[in-house]
């Protein structure tokens, strides 16, 4: 579900494989990103470019992992939004939580800055 | 104004694997009901992310047998409507009955965090009308205070109106939502 491409020493790329993700891999993406958190002790930049569906178990679980990434003192890093993801983000107001990118370089280049 | 009418039922089986591609279907019936005034990208995102939460509320709520989604339009608006018979929202039979209908008491806050405070607004018994406002970010501490439920809250912020209805007589549980053109 997520393939790690690029890891320095501060952060860590994972590209999102799936298309869609909602209550029926919410549970598995979650566990996915707790273990790659654990593993790495990195900040996640998530590349989700690939996903065109997603839903309101997929920003929780996107959510919850982002608060024990915080809890790790490392972060949960968006990059590659499709617009209508984006915008469904925005709509709820979760732009003012997790920092996000149009593109993994752009994004690893402001973690590098951090 | 271009006169346009329609109406389309659909039959979902709760099912995951088929969320997508009834998805698909319902945005398809929903960009032929699209009147010329209307503007496409804004509605069809709006119909995308609340198809797709009312689709995954009956995986999640409705059970066994089939969810029914009526789509109606017209030159002004449109409705979608989904309607189960599995267990009635949580917020059934929990109005304070001695509060007269309408009465600002029957807004209640259901949940809240610094981002979003989501409100249940009975306007009947087992009617129910949501409503959402922005949090103030000075309240912002830490991430730990975000909510993980977004379902009944994307809904509410994508459209124009969104009730709950509870059919006693039928056991129907009825979510209506309408978009504005």
């Amino acid at each position: 579900m997520i393939t790690i491409v690029k890891e320095s020493p501060k952060y860590m790329i994972g590209e999102v494989t799936i298309t869609e993700a909602n209550l029926s891999n919410s549970d598995e993406f979650k566990a996915e990103l707790v273990k790659l958190l654990d593993e790495h002790q990195k900040v996640l930049i998530l590349d989700l470019q690939e996903l065109k569906y997603v839903d309101s178990a997929f920003l929780g679980a996107l959510v919850s992992a982002l608060k024990y990434a915080i809890s790790l003192k490392l972060d949960i890093v968006l990059a590659g939004l499709r617009n209508d993801i984006r915008d469904l983000i925005k709509l709820i107001r979760l732009d003012k939580v997790f920092k996000i990118y149009n593109y993994a370089e752009e994004a690893s280049f402001a973690v590098n800055k951090m | 104004m271009q006169s346009c009418a329609c109406k389309v039922e659909f039959e979902f089986d709760n099912t995951a694997d088929k969320l997508v591609s009834s998805l698909e279907y319902m945005l398809g019936q929903v960009k032929a009901c699209l009147p010329k005034h209307a503007n496409p990208d804004d509605i069809l995102f709006r119909c995308k992310v609340i198809i797709t939460e009312l689709l995954t509320n009956a995986i999640k709520h409705a059970g066994k047998g089939n969810t029914r989604f009526d789509v109606e339009g017209d030159g002004a608006k449109l409705i979608i409507y989904k309607t189960d018979t599995g267990m009635p929202l949580y917020l059934v039979n929990t109005r304070n009955n001695a509060v007269p209908e309408n009465n600002a008491e029957n807004k209640r806050l259901i949940s809240a965090d610094p981002l979003s405070s989501l409100y249940a607004n009975w306007e009947s018994e087992n009617h129910i009308r949501f409503t959402s406002e922005e949090g103030s970010l000075d309240d912002f501490l830490s991430v730990e205070q975000v909510a993980e439920h977004f379902g009944i809250l994307i809904i509410t912020n994508s459209s124009d109106e969104f009730t709950y209805t509870y059919n006693k007589k039928t056991r129907e549980n009825i979510f209506r939502v309408r978009v504005d053109f």
